[in-house]
Protein backbone atom coordinates (compact mmCIF):
# COMPACT_ATOMS: atom_id res chain seq x y z
CA UNK A 1 0.00 0.00 0.00
CA UNK A 2 2.53 2.51 1.07
CA UNK A 3 5.13 1.22 -1.64
CA UNK A 4 2.11 1.54 -4.25
CA UNK A 5 1.81 5.58 -3.05
CA UNK A 6 5.22 5.67 -3.26
CA UNK A 7 5.93 4.70 -6.51
CA UNK A 8 2.66 7.38 -7.71
CA UNK A 9 4.70 9.81 -6.58
CA UNK A 10 7.98 9.17 -7.84
CA UNK A 11 5.81 8.41 -11.21
CA UNK A 12 4.17 11.61 -10.79
CA UNK A 13 7.19 13.36 -10.51
CA UNK A 14 9.18 11.78 -13.59
CA UNK A 15 6.40 13.03 -15.43
CA UNK A 16 6.89 16.90 -14.25
CA UNK A 17 10.26 16.35 -15.00
CA UNK A 18 10.34 15.00 -18.42
CA UNK A 19 8.71 17.99 -20.33
CA UNK A 20 11.21 20.21 -18.24
CA UNK A 21 14.17 18.22 -19.87
CA UNK A 22 12.35 18.72 -23.45
CA UNK A 23 11.74 22.37 -23.53
CA UNK A 24 14.67 23.51 -21.77
CA UNK A 25 16.90 21.26 -24.11
CA UNK A 26 19.07 24.74 -23.85
CA UNK A 27 22.17 23.17 -25.16
CA UNK A 28 24.72 25.85 -27.36
CA UNK A 29 27.23 26.35 -28.99
CA UNK A 30 30.55 27.43 -27.47
CA UNK A 31 32.62 28.76 -30.61
CA UNK A 32 32.21 28.60 -33.88
CA UNK A 33 32.45 25.30 -35.98
CA UNK A 34 31.19 23.30 -38.94
CA UNK A 35 28.42 21.25 -39.29
CA UNK A 36 29.41 18.00 -40.98
CA UNK A 37 26.47 16.10 -43.41
CA UNK A 38 28.72 12.88 -41.20
CA UNK A 39 30.78 12.63 -38.00
CA UNK A 40 33.89 13.12 -39.94
CA UNK A 41 36.79 15.94 -40.28
CA UNK A 42 36.46 15.33 -44.13
CA UNK A 43 32.56 14.92 -44.35
CA UNK A 44 30.17 17.55 -46.43
CA UNK A 45 29.78 20.75 -44.54
CA UNK A 46 26.11 21.74 -44.09
CA UNK A 47 26.20 24.74 -41.97
CA UNK A 48 28.50 26.87 -39.69
CA UNK A 49 27.13 27.55 -36.37
CA UNK A 50 28.41 30.77 -34.18
CA UNK A 51 29.19 30.83 -30.25
CA UNK A 52 25.36 31.24 -28.83
CA UNK A 53 23.44 29.28 -31.52
CA UNK A 54 21.08 27.22 -29.56
CA UNK A 55 21.32 23.38 -30.42
CA UNK A 56 19.65 20.40 -29.98
CA UNK A 57 21.16 17.34 -29.22
CA UNK A 58 19.62 13.96 -30.73
CA UNK A 59 22.76 11.91 -30.76
CA UNK A 60 26.58 11.64 -29.42
CA UNK A 61 29.06 9.60 -31.40
CA UNK A 62 32.41 9.19 -30.41
CA UNK A 63 33.50 13.20 -30.12
CA UNK A 64 30.70 14.36 -32.08
CA UNK A 65 27.03 15.26 -31.66
CA UNK A 66 24.07 15.14 -33.84
CA UNK A 67 22.30 18.69 -33.64
CA UNK A 68 19.23 20.21 -34.68
CA UNK A 69 19.43 24.34 -34.92
CA UNK A 70 18.29 26.81 -37.02
CA UNK A 71 21.20 27.19 -38.79
CA UNK A 72 20.89 23.15 -39.92
CA UNK A 73 21.43 19.80 -38.74
CA UNK A 74 24.04 17.84 -38.40
CA UNK A 75 27.45 16.92 -36.96
CA UNK A 76 29.22 19.03 -34.51
CA UNK A 77 32.51 17.93 -32.30
CA UNK A 78 31.27 17.54 -29.05
CA UNK A 79 33.72 20.18 -27.30
CA UNK A 80 32.18 23.14 -29.28
CA UNK A 81 28.74 22.33 -27.62
CA UNK A 82 27.68 22.57 -23.74
CA UNK A 83 24.53 20.56 -22.75
CA UNK A 84 21.58 22.85 -21.00
CA UNK A 85 20.63 20.40 -18.61
CA UNK A 86 21.98 17.17 -16.96
CA UNK A 87 21.67 13.82 -19.38
CA UNK A 88 20.19 12.07 -16.45
CA UNK A 89 17.29 14.43 -17.17
CA UNK A 90 16.61 13.60 -20.30
CA UNK A 91 17.58 9.85 -21.02
CA UNK A 92 15.72 7.17 -19.38
CA UNK A 93 18.41 5.96 -16.79
CA UNK A 94 16.92 7.95 -14.12
CA UNK A 95 13.28 6.93 -14.53
CA UNK A 96 14.74 3.48 -14.51
CA UNK A 97 16.92 4.42 -11.20
CA UNK A 98 13.68 5.58 -9.63
CA UNK A 99 11.77 2.59 -10.28
CA UNK A 100 15.03 0.73 -8.64
CA UNK A 101 14.81 2.53 -5.50
CA UNK A 102 10.99 2.49 -5.20
CA UNK A 103 10.60 -0.86 -5.14
CA UNK A 104 14.14 -0.93 -2.25
CA UNK A 105 12.10 1.40 -0.70
CA UNK A 106 8.96 -0.97 -0.44
CA UNK A 107 10.55 -4.16 0.82
CA UNK A 108 12.92 -2.07 3.62
CA UNK A 109 10.92 0.84 4.22
CA UNK A 110 13.85 2.89 4.28
CA UNK A 111 13.71 6.67 2.64
CA UNK A 112 17.24 7.02 2.16
CA UNK A 113 19.20 4.80 1.12
CA UNK A 114 22.62 7.33 1.67
CA UNK A 115 22.10 7.78 5.60
CA UNK A 116 25.15 8.17 6.84
CA UNK A 117 27.78 8.89 4.52
CA UNK A 118 28.97 11.84 4.83
CA UNK A 119 30.66 14.66 2.44
CA UNK A 120 34.14 15.52 2.59
CA UNK A 121 35.14 19.13 2.85
CA UNK A 122 38.64 20.07 4.08
CA UNK A 123 38.28 20.32 7.65
CA UNK A 124 37.69 16.74 8.08
CA UNK A 125 40.52 15.75 5.62
CA UNK A 126 42.56 17.80 7.92
CA UNK A 127 41.43 16.29 10.91
CA UNK A 128 41.58 12.90 8.98
CA UNK A 129 43.27 10.19 11.28
CA UNK A 130 45.91 7.73 9.28
CA UNK A 131 43.59 4.48 8.87
CA UNK A 132 46.38 1.55 7.85
CA UNK A 133 43.84 -1.07 7.73
CA UNK A 134 41.60 0.49 4.86
CA UNK A 135 44.78 0.89 3.53
CA UNK A 136 45.98 -2.24 3.39
CA UNK A 137 42.69 -3.73 2.55
CA UNK A 138 42.77 -0.70 -0.64
CA UNK A 139 45.96 -1.99 -1.66
CA UNK A 140 44.94 -6.08 -1.11
CA UNK A 141 42.32 -5.43 -4.49
CA UNK A 142 45.58 -4.28 -6.65
CA UNK A 143 45.81 -5.38 -10.59
CA UNK A 144 49.26 -6.55 -11.69
CA UNK A 145 50.14 -5.19 -15.57
CA UNK A 146 49.45 -9.15 -16.91
CA UNK A 147 45.96 -8.96 -15.33
CA UNK A 148 45.03 -5.64 -17.20
CA UNK A 149 45.78 -6.62 -19.78
CA UNK A 150 43.52 -9.70 -19.54
CA UNK A 151 40.74 -7.71 -18.72
CA UNK A 152 41.21 -5.01 -21.55
CA UNK A 153 41.43 -7.94 -23.77
CA UNK A 154 38.06 -9.23 -22.19
CA UNK A 155 36.48 -5.82 -23.62
CA UNK A 156 37.95 -5.60 -27.11
CA UNK A 157 40.26 -2.51 -25.38
CA UNK A 158 43.49 -2.76 -27.59
CA UNK A 159 46.12 -0.11 -27.07
CA UNK A 160 46.99 2.21 -29.57
CA UNK A 161 49.77 4.82 -30.08
CA UNK A 162 48.56 8.61 -29.57
CA UNK A 163 50.87 11.51 -28.54
CA UNK A 164 50.36 13.48 -25.82
CA UNK A 165 48.22 16.87 -26.78
CA UNK A 166 50.63 20.22 -26.94
CA UNK A 167 49.78 23.08 -24.58
CA UNK A 168 47.97 25.81 -26.68
CA UNK A 169 48.92 28.38 -24.78
CA UNK A 170 52.47 27.01 -24.64
CA UNK A 171 54.37 30.16 -26.87
CA UNK A 172 52.20 32.54 -26.05
CA UNK A 173 53.68 33.48 -22.17
CA UNK A 174 56.17 35.89 -22.26
CA UNK B 1 60.23 32.03 -16.20
CA UNK B 2 61.52 33.66 -13.37
CA UNK B 3 57.91 34.37 -12.36
CA UNK B 4 56.73 30.88 -11.87
CA UNK B 5 59.64 29.78 -9.80
CA UNK B 6 57.91 32.77 -7.26
CA UNK B 7 54.88 31.69 -7.58
CA UNK B 8 56.05 27.86 -7.21
CA UNK B 9 57.94 29.34 -4.54
CA UNK B 10 55.16 30.98 -2.39
CA UNK B 11 52.56 28.04 -2.93
CA UNK B 12 54.69 26.17 -0.88
CA UNK B 13 55.18 28.72 1.95
CA UNK B 14 51.45 28.51 1.98
CA UNK B 15 51.69 25.05 2.55
CA UNK B 16 54.04 25.18 5.28
CA UNK B 17 52.28 27.62 7.59
CA UNK B 18 49.43 26.34 6.75
CA UNK B 19 50.21 22.58 7.90
CA UNK B 20 51.92 24.34 10.96
CA UNK B 21 49.24 26.27 11.77
CA UNK B 22 46.59 23.81 11.43
CA UNK B 23 48.47 21.53 13.86
CA UNK B 24 50.63 23.38 16.49
CA UNK B 25 52.75 20.83 16.54
CA UNK B 26 56.79 22.68 16.60
CA UNK B 27 58.58 23.11 13.54
CA UNK B 28 60.58 25.25 14.76
CA UNK B 29 64.26 23.86 13.92
CA UNK B 30 63.19 21.42 10.91
CA UNK B 31 61.86 24.43 9.22
CA UNK B 32 64.54 26.96 9.76
CA UNK B 33 66.72 23.63 8.34
CA UNK B 34 64.16 23.31 5.69
CA UNK B 35 64.47 26.93 4.71
CA UNK B 36 68.06 26.74 4.97
CA UNK B 37 68.06 23.80 2.22
CA UNK B 38 65.78 26.03 0.50
CA UNK B 39 68.44 28.77 -0.02
CA UNK B 40 71.20 26.24 -1.33
CA UNK B 41 71.33 26.75 -5.23
CA UNK B 42 70.80 23.62 -7.02
CA UNK B 43 68.24 22.52 -5.34
CA UNK B 44 65.71 23.09 -7.67
CA UNK B 45 67.06 21.02 -10.00
CA UNK B 46 66.37 18.05 -7.53
CA UNK B 47 62.79 18.44 -7.98
CA UNK B 48 60.93 14.98 -8.97
CA UNK B 49 64.52 13.38 -7.75
CA UNK B 50 62.59 11.42 -4.96
CA UNK B 51 62.99 7.74 -5.46
CA UNK B 52 60.15 5.46 -6.15
CA UNK B 53 60.29 3.69 -2.88
CA UNK B 54 60.31 7.47 -1.06
CA UNK B 55 57.11 8.72 -3.12
CA UNK B 56 55.39 5.60 -2.55
CA UNK B 57 55.65 6.19 1.62
CA UNK B 58 54.75 9.71 1.04
CA UNK B 59 51.59 8.64 -1.32
CA UNK B 60 50.76 5.87 1.29
CA UNK B 61 50.42 8.41 4.29
CA UNK B 62 48.34 10.50 2.46
CA UNK B 63 46.40 7.59 1.07
CA UNK B 64 46.26 6.44 4.76
CA UNK B 65 45.00 9.67 5.66
CA UNK B 66 42.36 9.62 3.04
CA UNK B 67 40.91 6.80 4.07
CA UNK B 68 40.67 7.73 7.52
CA UNK B 69 38.07 10.80 6.48
CA UNK B 70 36.71 8.48 3.92
CA UNK B 71 36.70 4.95 3.93
CA UNK B 72 36.60 2.64 0.96
CA UNK B 73 33.19 1.44 0.02
CA UNK B 74 32.63 -1.95 1.07
CA UNK B 75 31.83 -3.96 -2.35
CA UNK B 76 35.09 -5.83 -3.18
CA UNK B 77 33.85 -6.38 -6.51
CA UNK B 78 33.70 -2.88 -7.10
CA UNK B 79 37.21 -2.00 -5.76
CA UNK B 80 38.67 -4.66 -8.00
CA UNK B 81 36.74 -3.24 -10.69
CA UNK B 82 38.06 0.09 -10.48
CA UNK B 83 41.59 -1.36 -10.23
CA UNK B 84 41.22 -3.36 -13.49
CA UNK B 85 40.28 -0.12 -15.40
CA UNK B 86 42.91 2.10 -13.50
CA UNK B 87 45.57 -0.41 -14.18
CA UNK B 88 44.79 -0.57 -17.96
CA UNK B 89 44.99 3.22 -18.16
CA UNK B 90 47.89 3.20 -16.14
CA UNK B 91 49.63 0.86 -18.18
CA UNK B 92 49.71 3.72 -21.23
CA UNK B 93 51.52 6.55 -19.21
CA UNK B 94 55.38 6.45 -18.84
CA UNK B 95 55.26 4.81 -15.47
CA UNK B 96 53.22 1.33 -16.07
CA UNK B 97 54.90 -0.52 -13.49
CA UNK B 98 53.97 1.96 -10.50
CA UNK B 99 52.21 -0.09 -7.82
CA UNK B 100 48.82 1.92 -9.13
CA UNK B 101 46.58 1.46 -6.67
CA UNK B 102 42.67 2.46 -7.22
CA UNK B 103 39.37 2.34 -4.87
CA UNK B 104 35.62 4.24 -4.23
CA UNK B 105 35.46 6.01 -1.14
CA UNK B 106 32.57 6.62 0.85
CA UNK B 107 31.25 10.03 0.05
CA UNK B 108 28.56 11.33 -1.11
CA UNK B 109 30.73 14.41 -2.47
CA UNK B 110 31.85 14.69 -6.34
CA UNK B 111 35.80 14.65 -6.22
CA UNK B 112 38.57 12.74 -7.16
CA UNK B 113 41.77 12.19 -5.41
CA UNK B 114 45.71 11.23 -6.12
CA UNK B 115 48.54 10.87 -4.05
CA UNK B 116 52.22 10.31 -4.74
CA UNK B 117 53.39 6.97 -5.99
CA UNK B 118 50.22 6.06 -7.70
CA UNK B 119 46.94 6.17 -4.87
CA UNK B 120 43.74 7.27 -6.52
CA UNK B 121 40.61 7.66 -5.19
CA UNK B 122 36.88 8.60 -6.59
CA UNK B 123 34.53 9.34 -4.06
CA UNK B 124 31.04 7.25 -4.52
CA UNK B 125 29.15 10.73 -5.30
CA UNK B 126 31.15 10.92 -8.19
CA UNK B 127 30.96 6.89 -9.45
CA UNK B 128 27.49 7.15 -9.33
CA UNK B 129 27.42 9.94 -11.99
CA UNK B 130 29.62 7.94 -14.23
CA UNK B 131 27.48 6.28 -17.42
CA UNK B 132 30.53 3.83 -18.47
CA UNK B 133 33.87 2.64 -18.69
CA UNK B 134 34.99 4.79 -20.70
CA UNK B 135 33.66 7.77 -18.22
CA UNK B 136 35.69 6.00 -15.58
CA UNK B 137 38.63 5.38 -17.66
CA UNK B 138 38.62 9.83 -18.31
CA UNK B 139 38.30 10.69 -14.36
CA UNK B 140 41.20 8.38 -13.52
CA UNK B 141 43.39 9.12 -16.38
CA UNK B 142 43.09 13.01 -15.04
CA UNK B 143 44.41 11.45 -11.58
CA UNK B 144 46.70 9.18 -13.25
CA UNK B 145 48.38 12.43 -15.05
CA UNK B 146 48.68 14.24 -11.60
CA UNK B 147 50.80 11.43 -10.40
CA UNK B 148 52.85 10.48 -13.96
CA UNK B 149 53.42 14.48 -13.53
CA UNK B 150 54.09 14.47 -9.49
CA UNK B 151 51.98 17.65 -9.39
CA UNK B 152 51.47 17.40 -5.77
CA UNK B 153 54.68 16.01 -4.83
CA UNK B 154 56.09 18.88 -6.35
CA UNK B 155 54.08 20.94 -3.74
CA UNK B 156 55.60 19.25 -1.04
CA UNK B 157 59.20 19.21 -2.44
CA UNK B 158 59.18 22.61 -2.85
CA UNK B 159 57.80 22.77 0.61
CA UNK B 160 60.53 20.86 1.92
CA UNK B 161 58.03 19.33 4.63
CA UNK B 162 58.47 16.13 2.71
CA UNK B 163 62.69 15.63 3.73
CA UNK B 164 61.30 16.85 6.61
CA UNK B 165 58.75 13.73 6.60
CA UNK B 166 61.19 11.39 4.81
CA UNK B 167 63.37 11.75 7.89
CA UNK B 168 60.59 11.69 10.51
CA UNK B 169 58.76 8.73 8.74
CA UNK B 170 62.18 6.25 8.64
CA UNK B 171 62.85 6.95 11.94
CA UNK B 172 58.93 5.75 12.98
CA UNK B 173 56.64 2.71 13.98
CA UNK B 174 54.00 4.83 15.32
CA UNK B 175 52.60 6.72 18.58
CA UNK B 176 55.57 9.29 17.71
CA UNK B 177 53.68 12.74 18.36
CA UNK B 178 54.88 14.37 15.31
CA UNK B 179 54.53 11.91 13.41
CA UNK B 180 50.88 11.89 13.85
CA UNK B 181 50.90 15.04 13.13
CA UNK B 182 52.46 14.72 10.17
CA UNK B 183 50.18 11.77 9.12
CA UNK B 184 47.57 13.62 10.19
CA UNK B 185 48.27 16.67 7.53
CA UNK B 186 48.96 13.93 4.96
CA UNK B 187 45.46 13.85 3.59
CA UNK B 188 44.90 17.55 3.50
CA UNK B 189 47.14 18.09 0.75
CA UNK B 190 44.16 16.20 -1.51
CA UNK B 191 42.40 19.21 -0.77
CA UNK B 192 45.29 22.02 -2.22
CA UNK B 193 44.54 23.88 -5.54
CA UNK B 194 47.24 23.20 -7.75
CA UNK B 195 48.02 25.44 -10.42
CA UNK B 196 45.30 25.66 -12.82
CA UNK B 197 47.49 24.45 -15.56
CA UNK B 198 48.80 21.68 -13.59
CA UNK B 199 44.94 20.70 -13.89
CA UNK B 200 44.79 21.72 -17.48
CA UNK B 201 47.47 19.83 -18.30
CA UNK B 202 45.80 16.48 -16.29
CA UNK B 203 42.59 17.19 -18.57
CA UNK B 204 45.11 16.72 -21.85
CA UNK B 205 46.62 13.67 -20.24
CA UNK B 206 43.31 12.02 -19.54
CA UNK B 207 42.25 12.10 -23.24
CA UNK B 208 45.05 10.96 -24.34
CA UNK B 209 45.44 8.30 -22.33
CA UNK B 210 42.31 6.90 -22.11
CA UNK B 211 42.36 7.06 -26.18
CA UNK B 212 45.43 4.99 -25.90
CA UNK B 213 43.84 2.24 -23.70
CA UNK B 214 41.04 1.98 -26.53
CA UNK B 215 38.30 3.75 -24.61
CA UNK B 216 36.54 6.88 -26.29
CA UNK B 217 38.39 9.50 -25.67
CA UNK B 218 35.77 11.85 -24.39
CA UNK B 219 34.52 10.29 -21.44
CA UNK B 220 36.53 12.66 -19.39
CA UNK B 221 34.61 15.54 -21.16
CA UNK B 222 30.84 14.16 -20.49
CA UNK B 223 32.01 13.72 -16.97
CA UNK B 224 32.88 17.51 -16.60
CA UNK B 225 29.31 18.44 -18.46
CA UNK B 226 27.90 16.20 -16.11
CA UNK B 227 29.78 17.51 -13.28
CA UNK B 228 29.30 21.39 -14.53
CA UNK B 229 25.06 20.44 -13.84
CA UNK B 230 25.63 19.07 -10.68
CA UNK B 231 26.53 22.12 -9.23
CA UNK B 232 23.11 23.56 -8.98
CA UNK B 233 21.57 20.04 -8.85
CA UNK B 234 20.97 17.73 -5.74
CA UNK B 235 23.34 14.90 -6.38
CA UNK B 236 26.02 16.19 -3.85
CA UNK B 237 28.41 18.71 -3.04
CA UNK B 238 30.87 20.25 -5.77
CA UNK B 239 32.29 22.69 -3.37
CA UNK B 240 35.94 20.78 -2.34
CA UNK B 241 36.37 20.28 -6.12
CA UNK B 242 35.39 23.90 -7.32
CA UNK B 243 37.81 24.99 -4.54
CA UNK B 244 40.54 22.77 -6.17
CA UNK B 245 40.22 23.01 -9.86
CA UNK B 246 38.68 25.37 -12.11
CA UNK B 247 34.66 25.46 -13.41
CA UNK B 248 34.13 22.56 -15.49
CA UNK B 249 33.11 24.85 -18.22
CA UNK B 250 36.44 26.46 -18.26
CA UNK B 251 38.13 23.21 -18.56
CA UNK B 252 35.94 22.45 -21.09
CA UNK B 253 37.09 24.83 -23.18
CA UNK B 254 40.88 24.82 -22.68
CA UNK B 255 40.65 20.94 -23.89
CA UNK B 256 38.48 22.15 -26.50
CA UNK B 257 41.39 24.20 -28.13
CA UNK B 258 43.91 21.72 -26.98
CA UNK B 259 42.05 18.93 -28.91
CA UNK B 260 40.77 20.89 -31.76
CA UNK B 261 40.42 18.65 -34.83
CA UNK B 262 42.95 16.44 -33.81
CA UNK B 263 40.55 13.64 -32.56
CA UNK B 264 38.18 13.93 -35.67
CA UNK B 265 39.03 10.31 -36.95
CA UNK B 266 39.46 8.62 -33.37
CA UNK B 267 36.78 6.05 -32.18
CA UNK B 268 36.46 3.98 -29.49
CA UNK B 269 34.72 1.96 -26.77
CA UNK B 270 32.44 2.89 -23.90
CA UNK B 271 31.62 -0.31 -22.78
CA UNK B 272 28.59 0.58 -21.12
CA UNK B 273 27.58 -2.96 -20.67
CA UNK B 274 30.68 -3.77 -18.52
CA UNK B 275 30.24 -1.06 -16.42
CA UNK B 276 29.85 -1.65 -12.62
CA UNK B 277 26.83 -0.09 -11.63
CA UNK B 278 26.13 0.73 -7.77
CA UNK B 279 23.06 0.31 -6.83
CA UNK B 280 21.17 3.66 -6.24
ZN1 LIG C 1 42.92 17.53 -10.89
Amino acid sequence: MHSTRYLHILLAAVLLAAPIAHAGEGSAAVKADELKAEPFRDAKTVGKLTAGDKVEILKKDGGWFQVKSARGNGWVRMLSIRRGVSRKASTGSEIAGLAGLASGRAGTGRVVATTGIRGLNEEELKAAKYNETELKLAESSLTSRAEAKKFAAKGKLTARKLDYLPDPAEGEQP
Amino acid sequence: MNRMIVIRGLTGLGLLLCLGAAHGFNLGQELRNAAEALQKPGKSAELGGYSEEEETAIGRQIAGSLLGAAPLVKDPQLQKYINNVGRWVASQSERPDLAWHFGVIESKDINAFAAPGGYIFVTRGLYQLLDNEAELAGVLAHEIGHVIRKHHLKILQQSKLVDLGGKLLAKQVGGDEKIHNLIGSGAEIVSRSLDKNAEFEADRIAVVLAARAGYDAFGLPEVLQEIGHSATGNSGSVALLFKTHPHPDERLSKLGDAVGSRFDGLKGLTLDNRFYRLKP
